[in-house]
Parts: structure tokens; C-alpha cells; sequence
């Protein structure tokens, strides 16, 4: 068989039946299109959780937070708990040589911050001087506290520049008195604007203070809630979370796996992220094959339709020549074309509203490879499919049957 | 070039009696002939045509093609033996509707590796005459020019035989006459043809008549 002119004949066949095509076309597109939507808005969703939890979790980063974990880690008690301490990081630095540094934190929702005539209700974190390296947020203002200043308990804040901005305006901050409930500060520097956490907080509207003057100012404990901890080699992970597991386990008396710590390492956030965006990666796109699947129901009718009205094309193909192959794979061809340009129209489609949702979440816009799967190899396949028995049925039929 | 030894065909429909629409024929048909099939309706004359041109397969007996039983050989081969050797002209015309008149020429050329299909589909159209037409889709055609058509597709693979089943049975007398000059032409040019049909006006241009009645052959 001639296979360019075969090609250009299903071509003419195909632009002649002009509402057949376009059905054929339309369900695939429907088909195709969904899928790809509901695959890129998960792989979008994802990506935009994943950046923020970079900000948060550099590879090197562990962070240890103080809660309650049942059963080997399995269930996890939203309750924090008042048993880690400053005391338990400088023993986790000291034995184990890997952490090269670390930050403590301790908050307080909700307090009330006031400037003058202007108030603004934030949370407050209490950190320590290496915490600009440890969160990788310095100043752009100003100054970030000192060792002298954590040691002394000092009440000096740094704050967020949506917080600088609602009490200050556009006069300069530094230097200025704030108060946090009742105790009086003095602002020492603008921290360096983030943006939205993983958590969908602003992380502009943060202030931070010492993590003394916030235990022992603001909140009267001797606990903290959490640490980053960052190690030296981020290859070495697993040594660093088992040496910290270790450590805590012996300084808490921990035996019986009940333990009161839960460690976060970005693996475990990765796959974290990934379950919570499995409605989309996995769910949404099975119900979206369900679409592909009545396209492919749509073609086994209407090349059923088709086969049925070109009997005597038929019989009169193979009266010339034609082989019951070269009349399967004509009507192969014909399904081929009309499903990849559904399946091309689907995605671009598809990628048309994934580029418009990724200007609307922030993330910069790109392309999943599975995207060439669904919208190239799947309708193919589909087509190819549901293609198949209409047109075994049609390379069956007898010639002069066919040309009565 | 052809022989039929007994050849028989039945139809045995489900449940109603089976019909003998061919009868022990025996039939030679040498290279260069122009015969005429005629006979009254259901004499079984298309019946005999399907079989001389390998749609159809005769229920006992043997037909030698070239030589060559065809019983013998697979539906592919007979595919490739019909794209070839064979053109067939139908009474209904059976051209492809909304496709050009060069385009429906074409058609047996997409099952044969020959090349320059375009030029030699024009060629045949020139040959029936109708090359001013080519563009034209086939159902803006009069019935007599959807027979050239249906000729010039017959003859684009230089077949060695035409077999033309009432070719003018659904023309006026002015283009049947027209048609049956072509195949004329076409005998005196050296091809070999069978033309089927119950008007002895039309058979009268074949050089050679062969009766059938009943499924049983008479030459005279
Ligand atoms: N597929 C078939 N199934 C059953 N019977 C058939 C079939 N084809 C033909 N016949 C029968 O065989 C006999 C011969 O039919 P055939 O079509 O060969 O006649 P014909 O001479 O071509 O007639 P016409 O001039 O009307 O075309 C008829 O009785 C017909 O009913
Ligand atoms: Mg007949």
C-alpha cells in the first residue's frame, strides 16, 4: 500500500465528513483537555507548596518540633509539649559533630503590637542571633540582634516590612518603640520580605525577638516549641536524624516509643506534599479518564456509523486491490489523525489554563512530561482501541456483498 | 487467459432453499477478446462475472487464471491479482461520492506500488476523455460521465482484462452508446473484455456472445 497517498486520502476522507471528524475530535479533546488540566493544577499545586517549604526547609535543614507522637510515629498529637529546651539543641551540637549550626524558636499568637496611635495583631517568634543564617533572613534595615542581646534578654524586636509599613508608614522605624501586649521594645532592624509559608501565613507581617527575652518577657517558660537544626552534609541526613533521635531519647528518658518529638526532614515534607496533593495527581485525573473513556465509546459509535454508511467504498476498495489489512490500518489511520489532533487541541487547551493558574498562584509556568503522554500517546492508544473493531468489522466485509 | 472447468455455484441462504446460480460451465475466454455474458434476469450472469473476477469463489470446479488455479490462492493474492490484471466497471458506477473524479481514479493505484499515481490517473481520464473534469467531485457528474470515470478507473493499473457488469444499465441510449465505443476502443487497443448484459442492442458491439439461462452457458 501506498502509504503517503493513503495518508492524504484519509486526510480527504476525514475533511469530507466534516461532523463525524469533528465528534470524534470534540470527545477526544474533551478527553485529553480535562486530564490535562486536572494533572497540571495538581503539578502546580504541588510545585508552589514545594517552593514555600523550600524557603522553610533547605535540604540541609532538620527541624525538630516538640510534640507528642504516639505508636512509632504513626499518630501525632497536635498538643506541643513543654519538654524541649535550649539545653537539649546545645547538647545536640556538642555530640553530634555534623550540626554545623542551629535556631531555636518559641511563639505567641495573636499579640497585640502597638505603635503609638496604630496597633496591628501578629504572631511573635522568639529566635536566637543564628538565626539569620539558620531561616536565612537577615535585616534590610537596621540590624539583627547579638549573642550580647539573647544573653541579656534584651527587648529589642525585628520586624516584617507589612509591619513596619502599617505602624510606621513611610517614616523610618529603626530605633522606634513598639509594644507587644504590655512590655516595651525597641525595634532594631526590618526583616527581609518573604512573602507566604508554607502554612499560607505572610511572613511579612513576622516579628521576632530574642528566644530569652520571649521566654522569659513575653511568656514566662523554659521550654521551647521547635529548632532548626542544619547539618554539614546534607548527604548525611539520616546519620543526623538517628544521632538528634538518640540524643533527645536519652536526655527525655524516651523507651517505649511514645516519644515526645517529632523530626521533620525534607524527604518526609516532600512526601508530605506529595499526599496532600494526591486528589489531584491521582484522583482528579482518574476521573478524567473516565472522559477519555466515553471518547473512545463516541468513536466505536461513530466509526460503527461510519463503516456502516462506506459499505459499498468498501467492497469497492477491496474490489481494486485493497487487502483486509490495507482496510483495517485505513481505518486505523483515520482514527490516529483524528485523535492526535484531539489529543493536540486537548493539551493546548490543557497548558492554556495551567499558564493562566500558574500567573494566579505565583509559580513560574512550566511543562509536566506526562502532558505529551495523555495528550499524544493516550488518545492514539484510545483511538487505536476503540478503532479496532469497527474496523476488523469493516475489513470483513465480502466485496460483492458490499457492491450490491 | 481464462478457463472455467465445471464450475458451479450455490447459494444456500439459511433456511430457505438453496439456489444453483451456476451449473457445471465450462468457458474459455482468450487474451484480446471482447464477449458478451447475456441472459435474462437471474440468469446468473453477475454471479458468473464475481467469479471470472475473483470476488467470488465458485462453490465446485476450477478456473484457471493465467494458468493458475485460483483456488488455490490466498484472498490476499487474489487482492493483488484484482489490482493488477482486473479493472471492473459496475452498473451503479460505484464511485467514491464527495471525491474528485481524479481521486476515485486513483484508488487503485493506493494498493499497487506504482509511482506518479497523479499522472497516470490523468492519463486514464484523457483516455475516456474527461481530463476537463478531473477536478470535478463525482456526484456533480452526469451519469454518463461517472461511467468514464468508472472505466478510466478500471484501466489506471493497465489491467489485462475488463469486466463491465451492465455498464450502461442506468444510462440513456445516447451515453450508452458513448460507453460502449470507449470499450470498443479499448478491444481494438488490445485489451481484453467481458461485458454482462441482458440488451442484445449493446451486446452487439462485443465480437463474441455467450447466452446463459438458468446457470447454464450456450454459445452460438
Ligand atoms: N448472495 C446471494 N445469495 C443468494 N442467492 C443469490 C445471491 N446472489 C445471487 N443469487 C441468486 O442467484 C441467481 C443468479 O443471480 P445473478 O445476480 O447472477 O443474476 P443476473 O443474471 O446477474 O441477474 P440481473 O440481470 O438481474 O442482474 C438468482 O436467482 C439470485 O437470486
Ligand atoms: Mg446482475
Amino acid at each position: 500500500m501506498n502509504k503517503k497517498e493513503t495518508l492524504k486520502s484519509s486526510l480527504r476522507i476525514l475533511k469530507r465528513n466534516k461532523m463525524r471528524t469533528f465528534f470524534m475530535v470534540l470527545g477526544i479533546i474533551i478527553g485529553v483537555a480535562s486530564l490535562s488540566i486536572t494533572f497540571t493544577i495538581g503539578r502546580g499545586f504541588q510545585k508552589q507548596i514545594t517552593e514555600r517549604a523550600k524557603k522553610y526547609l533547605g535540604s540541609s535543614d532538620i527541624l525538630v518540633t516538640a510534640v507528642k507522637i504516639k505508636l512509632e510515629g504513626k499518630s501525632v498529637d497536635n498538643n506541643l509539649v513543654s519538654s524541649l529546651t535550649i539545653d537539649d539543641l546545645k547538647a545536640i551540637a556538642s555530640e553530634i559533630p555534623l550540626v554545623s549550626t542551629y535556631a531555636p524558636v518559641q511563639f505567641l499568637p495573636n499579640c497585640e503590637i502597638i505603635a503609638g496611635n496604630k496597633n496591628i495583631s501578629t504572631s511573635v517568634r522568639g529566635s536566637s542571633a543564628t538565626g539569620q543564617i539558620v531561616w536565612n533572613r537577615g535585616v534590610i534595615k537596621g540590624d539583627y540582634f547579638d549573642d550580647a542581646e539573647e544573653l541579656n534578654a534584651t527587648r529589642v524586636a525585628l520586624i516584617g516590612t507589612k509591619i513596619a509599613e502599617t505602624l510606621f508608614g513611610e517614616s523610618d522605624p529603626i530605633g522606634a518603640q513598639i509594644r507587644i501586649g504590655d512590655v516595651p521594645f525597641t525595634v532594631k532592624g526590618v526583616l527581609e520580605p518573604k512573602g507566604i509559608d508554607p502554612h499560607g501565613n505572610d511572613m511579612d507581617f513576622d516579628i521576632v525577638v530574642p528566644i530569652t527575652t520571649m521566654m522569659k518577657r513575653l511568656m514566662n517558660v523554659d521550654y521551647i516549641a521547635m529548632a532548626k537544626i542544619v547539618i554539614s552534609d546534607e548527604n548525611r541526613m539520616d546519620e543526623a536524624v538517628s544521632g538528634i533521635t538518640a540524643v533527645l531519647n536519652e536526655r527525655h528518658h524516651i523507651t517505649n516509643g511514645e516519644s515526645d518529638f517529632l523530626i521533620l526532614t525534607p524527604t518526609f515534607v516532600k512526601e508530605k506534599i506529595k499526599e496532600m496533593t494526591k486528589v489531584f495527581n491521582v484522583f482528579l485525573p482518574l476521573i478524567s479518564l473516565i472522559a477519555l473513556l466515553a471518547a473512545g465509546i463516541v468513536i466505536v459509535v461513530l466509526m460503527l456509523m461510519s463503516v456502516n454508511e462506506r459499505i459499498s467504498e468498501i467492497g469497492l476498495r477491496k474490489a481494486v486491490g485493497a487487502r483486509s489489512k490495507d482496510v483495517v490500518s485505513q481505518f486505523l489511520i483515520e482514527v490516529s489523525i483524528t485523535s492526535l489532533l484531539g489529543g493536540i487541541i486537548g493539551i493546548t487547551i490543557g497548558l492554556i489554563c495551567f499558564k493562566v493558574f500558574c500567573s494566579i498562584i505565583k509559580i513560574s509556568f512550566f511543562i509536566p512530561w506526562q502532558i505529551y503522554v495523555f495528550g499524544v500517546l493516550l488518545p492514539i492508544l484510545v483511538g487505536i482501541i476503540a478503532g479496532i473493531i469497527p474496523a476488523r468489522k469493516a475489513a470483513k466485509y465480502n466485496p460483492i456483498e458490499a457492491l450490491r | 487467459m481464462i478457463q472455467l472447468k465445471n464450475v458451479s455455484k450455490k447459494f444456500s441462504n439459511n433456511g430457505q432453499k438453496p439456489v444453483q446460480a451456476l451449473k457445471e460451465t465450462n468457458l474459455v475466454i482468450n487474451q484480446g477478446e471482447f464477449v458478451a455474458i447475456v441472459g435474462p434476469s437471474g440468469s446468473g450472469k453477475s454471479s458468473m462475472m464475481n467469479i471470472l473476477g475473483m470476488l467470488d469463489r465458485p462453490t465446485s470446479g476450477e478456473y484457471y487464471f493465467e494458468n493458475r488455479e485460483i483456488n488455490t490462492l490466498s484472498e490476499d493474492e487474489l487482492a493483488s491479482i484484482r489490482n493488477k490484471k482486473i479493472g471492473f466497471v459496475f452498473q451503479k458506477f460505484h464511485l467514491l461520492p464527495k471525491t474528485t473524479a481524479l481521486e476515485n481514479v486513483e484508488l487503485p493505484l493506493l494498493y499497487s506500488d506504482r509511482k506518479n499515481i497523479r499522472g497516470l490517473a490523468l492519463d486514464a481520464l484523457k483516455q475516456v476523455g474527461l481530463e476537463e473534469r478531473a477536478t470535478h467531485r463525482a456526484n456533480e457528474l452526469s451519469g454518463g460521465q461517472q461511467q468514464r470515470v468508472a472505466i478510466a478507473r478500471a484501466l489506471v493499473n493497465e489491467p489485462e482484462i475488463i469486466f463491465a457488469d451492465e455498464p450502461t444499465g442506468n444510462l440513456d441510449s445516447a451515453s450508452g452508446q458513448e460507453i460502449m465505443k470507449i470499450f470498443q476502443e479499448l478491444n481494438e487497443a488490445g485489451k481484453t473484455i467481458v461485458l454482462i448484459t441482458h440488451d442484445l442492442t449493446i451486446a452487439a458491439y462485443a465480437k463474441r456472445t455467450i447466452q446463459i439461462h438458468d446457470g447454464i452457458v450456450n454459445e452460438n
